[in-house]
């Protein structure tokens, strides 16, 4: 009897563990396409943790040897010898920080990013619920303009932008690296179609209860919407705390304002020898929160960036 | 509520905005492209359609149109190519598929200006990973491709400084950053292929599984191939962080990566020639919303929304 029964799912296991040529040779080239994928990563990281000699001689492995080695400019700062040998990892991190005000970098992109976000879900929200659930005079013409505005990418105007803000004195500000984007229309279209989905009948219950129009948007219709909020969130973090086009334009100078592209750009800018250690640092330094955020979240992630495919 | 005016309220901040930010600059882009304006100045003069008639017959822009195009034509049909491609083995793999599939969306997330820097380094000519690999092959079988015996012979390219090379390598780095983000979507839409047209395909005779892709996967994804072209032909027009990470003055060995975003950074930003920059400006414009309205009428054709 548990010889029968075991039988079927015995035969079932080989043949998924069967050798075949044809599954071999898939996992050949996507393993081979992985290499050159995570090749710039696997330098990136392995030249954050070296000292300056390897890297230039390109010796010590992934992780490089840790070996301490002299500080140049330490001692050009009149310190003893000793004092200033230093392991390649820790120096590398270290005067990433020190040598360029990385943790004010990486609290603008924060404040910046989030900061369009909020405004723009401000924005959107109400539009959105007005455009799929409220119905008045020029509705499909305002849908219309949503529709029409989808097809600006925002970068290619950005040289009339620019000259607006200069007009209003306005580069070189916060103000500059978030006002345009504060109208997302793709978050309005987005939302739309989501709201589109909720039952009239939920809404209809709200006003009976007297609430106002405005608090339905953020007391019903919101945390209905947090799953396509989430996936807008993140659509729109990742492309502005990756963003260098538009900060490069309005930004120029001023380090106060940098927000992380920009800085690890500025050190590029004066980058010599003995600083490659460093600006690899900084450069996983600025990549990995997104990333750590991707591995861990991942099916949100993809949902989100492929939003916009699944119209 | 017949009565209320909320909904003033409601569309009216997003509507204001999108007329400032988004349609009045493109109206001003427009008549500043007929002008010779810089910002500064008091005044500027008309100057008619020179600005356009400049970038039509100047070398410099003939180099622009070059530079985009090439770019633009190697990008869009590799990382469609290859995010389809991608997409099917990891879909027909049993095992690892969400690995592969984490691997090849990380570049996506990676902030391109930051892994721009990296692949300068990987390509340096004399500490570059790419290159100490490529020494490593002298003297095996690879010797008998007349490239790579030259290159040991000479020494491999300068990749990012060889005017012969360069636009291809930027290239390279777009296919790179971007096939990942097709192969998602390729992946959806291969989810969404109904298991049953296969079966009914192989009873009509589709043995071979070339016959099932051109027979049931390939039409099936017909909506996605055109999203996922037009949306690659978007973003591949817009490339500008590696131009301007590799060579921030100039575009190029020969100007032969100066991309249009470049030009209007550089003219506009750089030189302060806005008249100029405006008319770049708008001719992207054009290039970009035809693609858009090529792409909707494509999609409304096909597909039809209840």
């Amino acid at each position: 009897m548990t010889d029968l029964s075991m039988a079927p799912s015995g035969l079932a296991g080989r043949s998924t563990f069967r050798f075949s040529t044809t599954e071999t040779l898939k996992h050949v080239v996507l393993i081979l396409g992985a290499i050159i994928v995570l090749m710039p990563f696997y330098v990136m990281v392995s030249y954050s943790l070296k000292s300056p000699a390897e890297i230039m001689q390109n010796t010590g492995g992934f992780f490089g040897l840790q070996e301490a080695f002299r500080d140049d400019y330490c001692i050009k700062l009149g310190n003893a010898v000793a004092d200033c040998m230093v392991t390649p990892a820790i120096y590398n991190y270290t005067t990433a920080f020190a040598k360029a005000p990385l943790l004010r970098y990486l609290l603008n992109g924060v404040v910046i990013t989030a900061s369009i976000f909020f405004i723009q879900v401000l924005v959107a929200l109400p539009c959105a619920y007005a455009l799929a659930k409220l119905r008045f005079w020029g509705r499909e013409a305002v849908f219309g303009l949503v529709l029409f505005c989808l097809l600006i990418p925002v970068h290619a105007i950005a040289l009339p932008l620019y000259i607006m803000l200069a007009k209003l004195g306005l580069t070189n500000s916060y103000a500059a690296l978030v006002v345009p984007w504060s109208i997302s229309v793709f978050g309005i279209f987005l939302m739309r179609q989501f709201f589109m989905t909720v039952p009239d009948d939920l809404i209809d219950a709200a006003r009976m209860d007297g609430m106002s129009e405005f608090s339905i948007i953020w007391n019903v219709m919101l945390p209905t919407a947090v799953p396509a909020l989430l996936a807008f969130a993140i659509f729109s973090v990742v492309a502005h705390w990756n963003d260098y086009f538009w900060p490069r334009i309005v930004i120029t100078g001023n380090r106060d304002l940098f927000t992380p592209p920009l800085g690890l750009r500025e050190f590029k800018g004066d980058a010599d020898g003995d600083n490659f250690g460093p600006m690899m640092a900084t450069a996983t330094i600025i990549v990995t929160p997104l990333i750590v955020a991707f591995l861990i979240a991942q099916r949100r992630f993809i949902e989100g960036i492929t939003l916009s495919g699944m119209k | 509520m017949p009565r209320s005016n909320a909904h003033m309220w409601f569309v009216g901040p997003a509507l204001i905005l999108m007329f400032v930010i988004l349609l009045l600059p493109i109206g001003m882009a427009g008549v500043l492209s007929l002008t010779d304006y810089s910002l500064g100045n008091a005044g500027a003069s008309w100057v008619g359609l020179d600005n356009y008639e400049k970038i039509f017959t100047r070398s410099t822009y003939a180099k622009m149109f070059g530079a985009t195009f090439r770019y633009v034509f190697v990008v869009v049909p590799l990382s469609v190519g290859l995010g389809l491609g991608a997409a099917l083995l990891i879909h027909s793999t049993k095992r690892f598929g969400d690995l592969y599939k984490t691997i090849y969306f990380l570049p996506v997330m990676a902030a391109l200006i930051a892994m721009a820097i990296v692949w300068e380094f990987a390509l340096h000519p004399t500490i570059g990973l790419v290159n100490s690999t490529l020494e490593q092959g002298c003297g095996t079988f690879l010797e008998s491709w007349g490239w790579f015996a030259q290159g040991c012979e000479r020494g491999f390219p300068l990749w990012l400084t060889d005017r012969k090379y360069a636009i291809w390598v930027v290239s390279f780095i777009g296919v790179w950053q971007g096939f990942g983000f097709n192969m998602v979507l390729y992946l959806a839409g291969l989810t969404s292929v109904p298991r049953e047209l296969y079966q009914a395909a192989e009873m009509d005779g589709a043995k071979s599984s070339w016959d099932r892709f051109r027979l049931v996967t390939w039409p099936m994804l017909g909506p996605t191939t055109v999203f996922v072209v037009t949306i690659s032909f978007i973003r591949s027009f817009q490339v500008f962080d590696t131009v301007e990470a590799f060579y921030p003055q100039g575009g190029g060995p020969s100007k032969s990566v100066y991309v249009m975003m470049f030009a209007i950074y550089e003219k506009a930003i750089q030189q302060n020639l806005m008249g100029i920059g405006a008319a770049i400006t708008v001719v992207f414009l054009a290039f970009v919303m035809i693609l858009t309205i090529i792409q909707r009428w494509l999609v409304e054709r096909k597909v039809h929304y209840t």
